[in-house]
């Protein structure tokens, strides 16, 4: 027996045997423990309250919700809003990081100071005071009565208003398809080698894509439309308050707002990075070929430097939907929110923090799943190191 | 003094200074190339050999003097800089493949967005041109799976896929392990046999003396020493060519 210990595969499979043991006892001691003071206190464990009505509501939902609804149901709109405001806040950081990036990167003087700017200032102020200060801008807007719209947008101390198409929401989710569409097809059509066409057929095929999948949108809404109505629901001024369109909660504004411009002050570095990072000696071989301004930017600079900014993308990406959280601050149901007002109310603590935390890690997981995927599909073949100065 | 059309000469280079900031790199440089001409330039580094060649295409603003290739002045007018651009190929010391696109890709790239040829034609081009280079196997490789010699004779076909008048090298064999230069080199020695108007920075002096019409010799930013090879390697004027000739040909 001590001789074997000396074999390094023996001692090394021993040692992971009694670490795993080890923390597997711990576990179970604790769940026992556990168990055993809350049935002292007349508290029971377990996940049958899931089946309870709430008794309460929540202020935002994507899909119909009452006080009768059980919390299950409440879980599941707590998810969809965290992935809704994720997403929106997500795309919008995208947007700005992309403008303050390049902007950072051009010779341009001025766009580069105001870049830097941005940067400077909306990077170093912690992401709640943000969410404060733009809550607060917010909510001291004129009241509905004073507000003053353009083309049907108001912004007012009640929310954001813009003006919807009166459109029944099949058809809505049928049109949101052919918009997403017309996003993929193009990306799609790059991609695939069976187009034998010179790259200038080929932009044209893709704008044609784009072009095709936007007018089925519109005839989609079109035919979607409920008679009788005028096609655009322009919010209006009832009474006190406005009447129609949608109504964006001053809460949700702010924290896509405090997303959007916090999240694009790291997004912008990462995108300035990118663009550093791809060689100068590439973009000189393309002007010597006589490649044009534009043409060096998307196909030369632009797909180079989304190679080296994707994996650091993926973290501040993970990062931004865990900053959803701070809508309990504002008063937000996002899923944070509706899993503390589960635990105040059904008071099973250990349970709920267990669904929130299980439904973070799914989330990130899967986006952390999908941008590595992404990034393995796109990145360089080979040994890169070489040729390199 | 431009000569239009087919008569003019490859290129000229009248007065040509360049400065970086306070640093003046280029002084007064003149330079007349005849089509189908092979000029060899050396000199040590930092003499400013790069930075002439580089002048050629636009990739370095010249400050001041006049330079005209194949009868088109290179100035501030855009229209120009294309123009020559598309007749003045250009190799890399460190290659400058694009590592996100396959060999062929690199080759038919710019064929099919600056001179509009179809992609199937592009293609087919490119392949002779990877033949000629001697690496039609590795058409559908991504540059960062060849060895050095292999990517700079990609690099080699991806200029010569845009058919140009003129082919400029800067320093094409200084990143190469030793025993990949000669395979560039050869293929060099193949171009120039077929008539190809070419100005070389590089310091392979066999190289040199079996290619070159002229060896120029440049320290600091001035062309000291203009010469047939014979001339140039036994009867240098200028003291110190033969230091830098007795130098590199030491070994």
């Amino acid at each position: 027996m001590i001789p074997m210990l000396k074999n390094q595969k023996v001692r090394n499979t021993v040692q992971q045997v009694l670490f795993v043991g080890g923390l597997a006892g711990l576990v179970l001691c604790g769940i026992l423990i556990a168990r055993k003071n809350l049935a002292a206190q007349g508290m029971t464990a377990g996940f049958d309250f899931l089946w309870k009505s709430t008794g309460w509501d929540v202020n935002f939902s994507l899909l119909p919700a009452s006080a009768n609804d059980p919390y299950w149901w409440f879980f599941l709109i707590g998810i969809l809003n965290t992935l809704f405001l994720g997403t929106t806040g997500l795309v919008l950081a995208t947007v700005f990081g992309t403008i303050v990036g390049l902007a950072r990167t051009s010779k341009n003087e001025l766009a580069n100071l105001l870049g830097r700017t941005y940067v400077d200032i909306f990077r170093n102020i912690p992401i709640i005071l943000q969410l404060f200060f733009w809550f607060a801008i917010i909510t001291h807007l004129p009241a509905p009565r004073a507000a003053r719209g353009v083309a049907g947008f108001v912004l007012s101390s009640r929310g954001f208003y813009l003006p919807i198409p009166n459109v029944a929401a099949p058809a809505f989710v049928a049109a949101a398809f052919a918009l997403i569409a017309a996003i993929a097809l193009p990306i799609w059509l790059g991609r695939t080698s069976q187009l034998q066409r010179p790259f200038g057929e080929r932009g044209t095929i893709q704008l044609a894509a784009t072009a095709v999948a936007l007018a089925l949108a519109v005839v989609i809404l079109l035919v979607g439309h409920a008679s009788g109505t005028p096609f655009l629901d322009i919010p209006a001024l009832q009474g006190l308050n406005l009447r129609g369109g949608l109504r964006v909660s001053p809460e949700f504004t702010a924290l896509s707002i405090a997303m959007a411009i916090y999240g694009g002050s790291y997004i912008g570095e990462i995108v300035r990075g990118g663009f550093l990072s791809v060689g100068k000696g590439q973009v000189e071989a393309a002007n010597a070929l006589g490649l044009s301004g534009w043409q060096i930017f998307s196909l030369i600079r632009l797909p180079l430097a989304m190679r080296a900014m994707l994996p650091i993308l993926t973290n501040q990406y993970v990062w931004l939907i865990k900053a959803t959280t701070l809508g309990i601050a504002v008063g937000f149901t996002d899923f944070f929110m509706i899993v503390a007002l589960a635990i105040n109310h059904a008071g099973q603590t250990i349970e709920s923090i267990g669904i929130l935390m299980g439904g973070f890690l799914a989330i990130n997981l899967s986006l952390a799943a999908i941008f590595n995927r992404i990034n393995k599909a796109i990145a360089l073949k080979g040994n890169q190191l070489r040729g390199q100065e | 003094m431009t000569v239009p059309g087919p008569a003019a000469p490859a290129l000229q280079i009248v007065g040509l200074n360049k400065y970086y900031g306070p640093l003046h790199v280029l002084r007064d440089v003149n330079l007349t190339v005849r089509r189908g001409e092979k000029i060899v330039v050396c000199g040590p580094s930092g003499s400013g050999k790069s930075t002439m060649i580089r002048c050629i295409n636009r990739l370095e603003e010249h400050s001041s003097g006049t330079i005209i290739v194949l009868g088109t002045e290179l100035n501030d007018d855009v229209g120009n800089i294309d123009e020559i651009r598309r007749e003045v190929g250009m190799v890399f010391q460190h290659f400058n493949l694009f590592p996100h696109m396959t060999v062929l890709e690199n080759c038919a790239l710019a064929p099919m967005l600056v001179r509009k040829v179809p992609q199937a034609e592009a293609e087919a081009a490119a392949r002779r041109y990877l033949e000629k280079v001697r690496i039609p196997e590795q058409a559908m490789k991504y540059p960062g799976q060849l060895s050095g010699g292999q990517q700079q004779r990609v690099a080699i076909a991806r200029a010569l896929c845009m058919r140009p008048e003129i082919m400029l090298f800067d320093e094409p064999t200084s990143a190469l392990d030793p025993e990949m230069i000669s395979e560039v080199l050869d293929v060099m020695v193949t171009l120039a046999s077929e008539g190809m108007t070419m100005i070389c920075v590089t310091h392979e002096m066999n190289f040199a003396r079996r290619v070159a019409d002229r060896i120029l010799f440049m320290d600091r930013g001035e062309i000291v020493e203009e010469a047939v090879p014979d001339t140039f390697f036994t009867a240098a004027k200028n003291e110190r060519t033969r230091q830098f000739l007795s130098q590199i040909l030491k070994h």
